[in-house]
């Protein structure tokens, strides 16, 4: 303090230097309602774009899932965290019937064995071959679509008959033309954070259906 | 299911939009004086990792890159407590009933840290944590449906605007004589080294670093304990509902 005192002619500027955080803070709370109402709204429309085929995929899991399907995510940086949210949400869901499922960028041994030896646009291709079956299901998660590690381990996936569903943003990038993905759901924004917002709200949908499934397949409907 | 669809246009109202803001400004201005964030979710893991890297490796380019840790180990306590030093931020993703953020926020403050206390559900007491963003809806699938997503999403972006605004991140000044921060009074803290011998001092740590205390008049005090330092004694135990 006593040194800013002391060589404060020095910097002039730090006189006029804004001191009352009133306003920044109204200004702050302004933001984050505009950007939550668009989450919001950006949700509702992916959910509207997307309800046939959410319920056409999710009736495709639950299908998988009664036939001892197992399911893997996978995604890059915040994404991979949304895959492994999808993942618990799937093998150890609050309410509902648990199956199997993980996120193949869970266990740091295998992710750095792979990218350290093969090459880290194969981290998630080499362990779909490790793992899957053909009634399986892969579901890749990606602002951008384009994501090379993601490419491989879809068509990978493809090639071994597994279902496959691809979450992507922007204007789906290689992954809204790619035959290899029986479902890609394109969250339309220029926004990673909003995508990604939508990307959970998709997930979440695509488990209810195939949760309302999975109830319903056997034992006609049961009252949940 | 709709209804966690539908009730999100009100997601973030008056009150929740100003929690988040001044969050951002105590954020701001904790890294902004060298803080790591260190990011604790016992029941959704992901979640400490996703705000991790939103902070590490922030995806607009050109913003600056901030440390913060995701503490995933099965005693986040224990981690946290090693990880924390005095002027840190620490934040919880949980439910409030979680044991171990419940335990890890009450202790926080003899560690220095800052709390943040993101969830949905019943809310913890008051004052449980610095800053408290909550949920208030009792859907246990909201932490899936990308409405916590979207509140860490909000604190880094608010955050960094705070950076626009150099001339507030400076720690508001306490020149009140009798201010509770600066005097002796009641300063929490949590034993480091229990005393040798009953007539040895204990090392503890406060807010304001470790130093060698009397506790004499608590009797038998084991590490970890929580106790209340006033002028170089330990005055009284803290007890907790949920440590032991």
């Amino acid at each position: 303090m006593t040194n800013a005192e002391n060589t404060g002619f020095l910097y002039p500027f730090i006189e006029s230097e804004e001191t009352d955080a009133k306003s920044l803070l109204d200004d702050l709370a302004a933001s984050a309602r505009g950007k939550a109402a668009e989450s919001a709204r950006l949700q509702r429309e992916s959910l509207a774009e997307y309800d046939d085929a959410v319920t056409a995929a999710g009736i495709q899991l639950a299908e998988r899932f009664c036939r001892g399907g197992r399911l893997y995510t996978f995604g890059n940086g915040g994404s991979s965290t949304d895959a492994a949210t999808l993942a618990t949400l799937f093998s150890r869901p609050a309410r509902g019937r648990p199956v199997a499922a993980w996120s193949l960028a869970a266990d740091e041994a295998v992710v750095t064995a792979l990218g350290n030896d093969v090459g880290f646009e194969l981290i998630f291709k080499r362990q779909i071959i490790a793992h899957a079956r053909d009634r399986d299901v892969a579901i890749a998660l990606s602002t951008s679509g384009n994501s090379e590690d993601l490419m491989t381990a879809i068509a990978e996936a493809k090639r071994r008959g597994l279902l496959t569903v691809g979450f992507s943003g922007h204007d789906g990038g290689r992954m809204a033309v790619a035959e290899d993905l029986d479902f890609c759901f394109t969250v339309h924004s220029q926004s990673i954070h909003r995508i990604q917002e939508s990307h959970a709200m998709l997930g979440y949908r695509l488990w209810s259906v195939a949760q309302e499934h999975m109830v319903r397949s056997r034992n006609g409907v049961h009252a949940s | 299911m709709t209804s966690i669809a539908d009730s999100q246009h009100t997601f973030i109202d008056d009150d929740l939009s100003a929690d988040l803001a001044a969050a951002a400004l105590d954020l701001a201005r904790r890294f902004h004086d060298g803080a790591t964030l260190w990011v604790i979710s016992p029941q959704w893991e992901p979640h400490a990792h996703h705000v991790a890297v939103e902070f590490v490796h922030p995806v607009i380019m050109g913003k600056r890159a901030l440390p913060s840790v995701a503490l995933v180990e099965p005693d986040p306590v224990a981690q946290a407590r090693v990880a924390c030093q005095p002027g840190d931020l620490l934040m919880a993703v949980a439910s409030a009933t979680e044991p171990a953020v419940v335990d890890a926020m009450r202790r926080a403050p003899a560690w220095g840290a800052l709390t943040l206390w993101i969830g949905s559900g019943p809310r913890p007491p008051a004052g449980a944590a610095h800053h408290v963003l909550w949920i208030d809806s009792d859907d246990p699938m909201v932490p899936a449906t990308g409405r916590f997503v979207l509140m860490y999403h909000l604190l880094w972006e608010l955050t960094h605007v705070c950076f626009e605004h150099p001339g507030l991140l400076k720690p508001a000044e306490c020149t009140d004589e009798v201010c509770v921060t600066c005097s002796d009074e009641g300063r929490l803290g949590e034993v480091v080294l229990e005393p040798a011998d009953v007539t040895s001092l204990a090392l503890v740590r406060t807010a304001d670093g470790e130093e060698w205390i009397d506790v004499s008049i608590l009797g038998d005090v084991s590490t970890n304990d929580m106790v209340l330092v006033h002028a170089g004694a330990a005055i009284t135990r803290v007890e907790s509902e949920v440590a032991r």
